[in-house]
């Protein structure tokens, strides 16, 4: 992916218009009532899940890896930091029991002594990273040591989502089953209704993703990233120059499960409610829809794609909600089949046809003398 | 073809033989040879004093049939009514026809049936609310359900014999024995034969005979029965307190033989189940076996093209029968249907299969051409794609079916079971296996044996290569496509025999399908197959021994993701010399 001439001046200055933009200016509007508190929240949302479709990118874009288990990993943060939410709700609950509403329900009678550790925001904090970080390793390390790779890789995470969606919809896992956790109260003393606590996660979320965009920029940047792109383009090359790819590959498995369950866990308190139907394959497909649409192999492409196609979401369940998955749907093959570089990449593929045109126009107005090489559009 | 042949093993004679055995008839005998059943239903009503009554229904054992159940039936409602002549005799009689303006009724004599007719020879015409019916006590209905019983005994029937057989054995009353022992000498059927030694066995438990009982347990422990299990339990709990050492200890024999039977059932049982998912795997998977495994292409909507199938066979269903009005998108379409009988009705899914095969095949087809011919190179791309198209297939399905399930029923052939030694094989399964394995054989004819399976291997091989020797690829992959597509729909006229049709059908068999090619081995049909077996195997054994199906569900997948670390590239591994 070498940079294209024209966008890549005018990058770096857009991104930091924007970025001020996302963290200071849109709060500030929302402080002063410009902007309303319903719309900061969908925005901290779709944030959420731009940080998630960079994880993605990053196996995908940038690794070649197509992963089908990120939603699992945005979800464990998300229950990770839901655990300790629930643990906060205290005796606010309906049942006005020191327990999770839903376990009052399921008849039980004490905290489980895995819960116990949660009551500490730290802890649920690390675990936040720690409890994805080390599936993400057990599996990637199972799966690139037998070198599994390509669409079996795909394949697998598929079926990885698939097992726990199935085990956290159960009622004895004591993850709250199908309905989940909600009915959140307060986090860190502050009460999570008021729209300045939600300002505040908003310009964390925003915070964290202008942080990420700007770690991954440096870490596909480096000699690492180099070798990451390496792998992507032809794995065997790179072993046999001797790298150890299943390394580099579980690394970076691991950093882009830990970058979505960071998501997953500011999504939580912001959206109010979690639950296992958030962890199922499609949720993972929707996420890779939104690199698609946005342009893989770019950092700021995932962000546009998950804030374009919510956005269309938001508004088109409301005005076609029978026609919505079919615009969904539809808009994905087009992309897939006529938009590889996404929309990001959409002003470099007009110039390439327009030039393509133009040349064309020339040759037959002078007949070439020496035959050009074809440039091929990957 | 079962039921007549069991229907004829019971001849007639064996009726009179049972009768002749029952010895407390004394005067009643000679009467009932020459009096017809209706006849003696008369006297019975008129005759005092109670004990002649009962005696006169107990002579109908010698003769059990339908029709003196049917009498007992309108006795005991009271519909049977008492007239007196003017000599005091009275007749029984039945109301007939309509009523008359006076609310009065005409009537017929319960002994011919023939009208009765008053002293001016005018027919006899009654309000049933003025004349006295025949009345029934405690004693005369317990008369009559000894001759009930007796009767049910000998039903041609088979299935209803055997209700009665088993119903005989309940509450274990020692007086029913004669009668189960009388049979025992002329039935023929061994299934009804085995019932009645299970249930004469069970009687026999509450004989005053020790030996007996003992007898009657070691019967049971090498019957395995399945009722007697409790019976045999609350024996044991009552002869432990009473030191009654034989007998607990053949009572303790008994239940641990008929427990090792239960567990012998529950192994077959879960080796059935076990097949019959393998089959369901199989069939669901071997389409994508071919999209997936020879062409490369990851078929999202592979899923849904089962849907595809499914909703064929409803529609083709509905066609048979009463038609369908279905509105997608604002529109009416109105199918209409065949009406036909039940007879015809069954006929339908010989056309269903067909035509669900071709309906997937064309929307493969279809794919083929617009989408999936631009992605042979990028296999993850197709993933999407793919992705993309199940998608807006599955709106569609809920546009124009709605999002609910359909209802699909299955003709009558496929539905019913066999009971084989306690272990009951439902015939859609056995259905499902049969046809998994004729799937099989003609994919691998298709692909082995005929010039487009040899093109369809040798593009698969090198497309390149192919191409230059001259094989039109483009073609061949079209071709592909659309019979792995249809295969998919096969998959779906199956799977709406055995469960719900409904938009997300497809997406519920699409990661098992998924797993068994992977593990399978791309590109290995035999592969397919043997992974199909070992995935459903495993899943029914663990689903059973855990009895939990999730957690099963869920160590497979586990167990899955660890056979892959074995063997990376499923069981059959094609050889090649190219990287990557």
């Amino acid at each position: 992916m070498t940079a294209q001439p024209i966008t890549g001046r005018i990058q770096l200055p857009l991104l930091i218009v924007a970025s001020v933009f996302l963290v200071g200016v849109m709060p500030l509007l929302n402080a002063y009532g410009l902007i309303e508190d319903f719309t900061l929240n969908l925005w901290g949302k779709y944030l959420c899940y731009g940080i998630m479709a960079i994880s993605i990118d990053l196996l995908w874009g940038y690794t070649g890896l197509l992963c089908l288990g990120q939603a699992l990993f945005f979800t464990l943060g998300g229950y990770m930091m839901g655990m300790h939410l629930m643990l906060m709700i205290g005796k606010l609950g309906q049942y006005k029991s020191n327990l999770p509403d839903f376990m009052v329900f399921l008849g039980h009678s004490k905290i489980p002594a895995f819960w116990q550790p949660f009551y500490s925001f730290p802890f649920a904090l690390a675990m936040v990273f720690l409890v994805p970080a080390l599936l993400a390793y057990v599996f990637g390390y199972l799966a690139f040591r037998s070198r599994i790779k390509g669409v079996y890789f795909s394949i697998l995470t598929q079926a990885l989502t698939y097992g726990a969606a199935l085990l956290f919809f159960r009622n004895d896992l004591l993850m709250g089953g199908n309905n989940g956790f909600t009915d959140f109260r307060t986090l860190l003393g502050m009460d999570l209704r008021v729209a300045s606590t939600q300002r505040i996660l908003y310009i964390c979320t925003a915070l964290l993703m202008v942080s990420v965009v700007a770690g991954c920029k440096w870490l596909t940047h480096s000699r690492f990233g180099l070798i990451q792109r390496a792998i992507r383009d032809s794995e065997n090359r790179v072993l046999f120059s001797g790298y150890a790819t299943a390394n580099f590959k579980l690394f970076i498995f691991v950093v882009s499960a830990m970058i979505a369950a960071f998501a997953g866990a500011l999504y939580v308190p912001q959206v109010g409610i979690i639950n296992p139907s958030e962890m199922t394959t499609e949720k993972s497909l929707e996420a890779v829809v939104w690199v698609a649409l946005g342009g893989r192999g770019t950092l700021v492409g995932p962000v546009v794609g998950a804030i374009s196609v919510n956005a269309l979401k938001s508004w088109a369940t409301r005005a076609y909600p029978d026609l919505w998955v079919l615009i969904l749907g539809g808009s994905f093959v087009l992309v897939v089949m006529f938009m590889p570089k996404g929309i990001v990449g959409l002003p470099a593929q007009i110039l390439t046809i327009l030039s393509k045109i133009s040349r064309k126009q020339q040759s037959i107005d002078s007949p070439p003398s020496i035959s050009e090489p074809e440039t091929i559009d990957p | 073809m079962l039921k007549s042949f069991f229907v004829t093993t019971l001849p007639q004679t064996c009726l009179v033989g049972l009768a002749l055995g029952l010895s407390f008839f004394t005067t009643a005998q000679a009467q009932v040879t020459e009096k017809s059943v209706r006849e003696t239903v008369a006297s019975a009503i008129v005759a005092q004093p109670a004990a002649a009554q009962r005696e006169l229904i107990l002579s109908l054992k010698l003769k059990p049939s339908a029709e003196a159940v049917e009498w007992f039936g309108k006795w005991k409602e009271g519909a049977i009514f008492l007239l007196d002549d003017a000599a005091g005799v009275k007749t029984p009689v039945i109301l007939t026809g309509a009523a008359a303006a006076d609310d009065s009724f005409a009537t017929l004599r319960v002994s011919d049936g023939t009208p009765l007719l008053g002293a001016d020879g005018a027919a006899v015409r009654i309000n049933p609310k003025e004349v006295e019916f025949a009345e029934t006590d405690s004693g005369i209905r317990r008369a009559m359900k000894e001759v009930t019983d007796v009767v049910a005994l000998a039903d041609p029937d088979i299935s209803k014999r055997l209700r009665a057989i088993q119903d005989a054995a309940v509450g274990q009353k020692v007086e029913k024995l004669p009668a189960l022992q009388l049979l025992k000498t002329t039935e023929k059927n061994p299934l009804a034969l085995r019932a009645l030694e299970e249930s004469i066995a069970i009687i026999q438990l509450r004989s005053p005979l020790v030996a007996e009982r003992i007898g009657a347990c070691q019967k049971l422990g090498d019957l395995g029965s399945l009722a007697a299990l409790g019976t045999i339990k609350t024996i044991l709990a009552e002869t432990e307190s009473a030191k009654d050492r034989p007998l607990v200890l053949a009572a303790e024999k008994a239940i641990s033989a008929i427990g090792s039977h239960i567990s012998r059932i529950n192994a077959a049982g879960t080796a059935f189940r076990g097949i019959s998912l393998a089959s369901v795997l199989l069939v669901v998977a071997i389409g994508l076996a071919i999209t997936f495994g020879l062409m490369g292409i990851i078929n999202m909507a592979h899923g849904e093209l089962i849907a595809v199938g499914a909703y064929t066979t409803y529609v083709i269903q509905n066609i048979f029968a009463s038609g369908l009005n279905l509105s997608p998108f604002g529109m009416s379409i109105s199918i209409p249907g065949m009406h036909l009988s039940a007879g015809g009705m069954d006929l339908y899914f010989v056309v269903a299969l067909p035509a669900s095969f071709l309906a997937a095949a064309l929307v493969g087809l279809v794919l083929e051409r617009t989408v999936i011919q631009f992605l042979y190179r990028r296999p993850l791309e197709s993933l999407l794609a793919t992705w993309g198209i199940s998608l807006v297939l599955q709106q569609l399905f809920r546009l124009i079916f709605g999002a609910n399930n359909v209802q699909v029923s299955s003709p009558s052939w496929l539905s019913g079971n066999w009971t084989v030694n306690d272990v009951v094989f439902g015939w859609n399964r056995v259905f499902v296996i049969g046809f998994a394995a004729l799937i099989i054989v003609v994919t691998w004819l298709v692909l082995n044996k005929t010039s487009l399976g040899l093109l369809i291997r040798a593009v698969m091989q090198n497309r390149n290569m192919a191409a230059c020797m001259g094989v039109r690829t483009e073609r061949v992959n079209m071709m592909t496509f659309a019979f792995g597509c249809g295969l998919a729909g096969l998959a779906g006229a199956f799977l709406s025999q055995i469960g719900n049709v409904g938009p997300s059908l497809g997406q519920n068999y699409i990661v098992d399908a998924f797993m068994t090619v992977v593990v399978g081995g791309v590109g290995n049909i035999l592969g397919t197959v043997i992974s199909a077996f070992g995935i459903g195997m495993a899943d029914q054994s663990l689903q059973q021994y855990l009895g939990n199906p999730v957690i099963g569900k869920i160590l497979v997948l586990g167990a899955i993701i660890l056979f892959l670390q074995w063997r990376p590239a499923g069981i059959f591994v094609t050889r090649s010399r190219s990287l990557d």
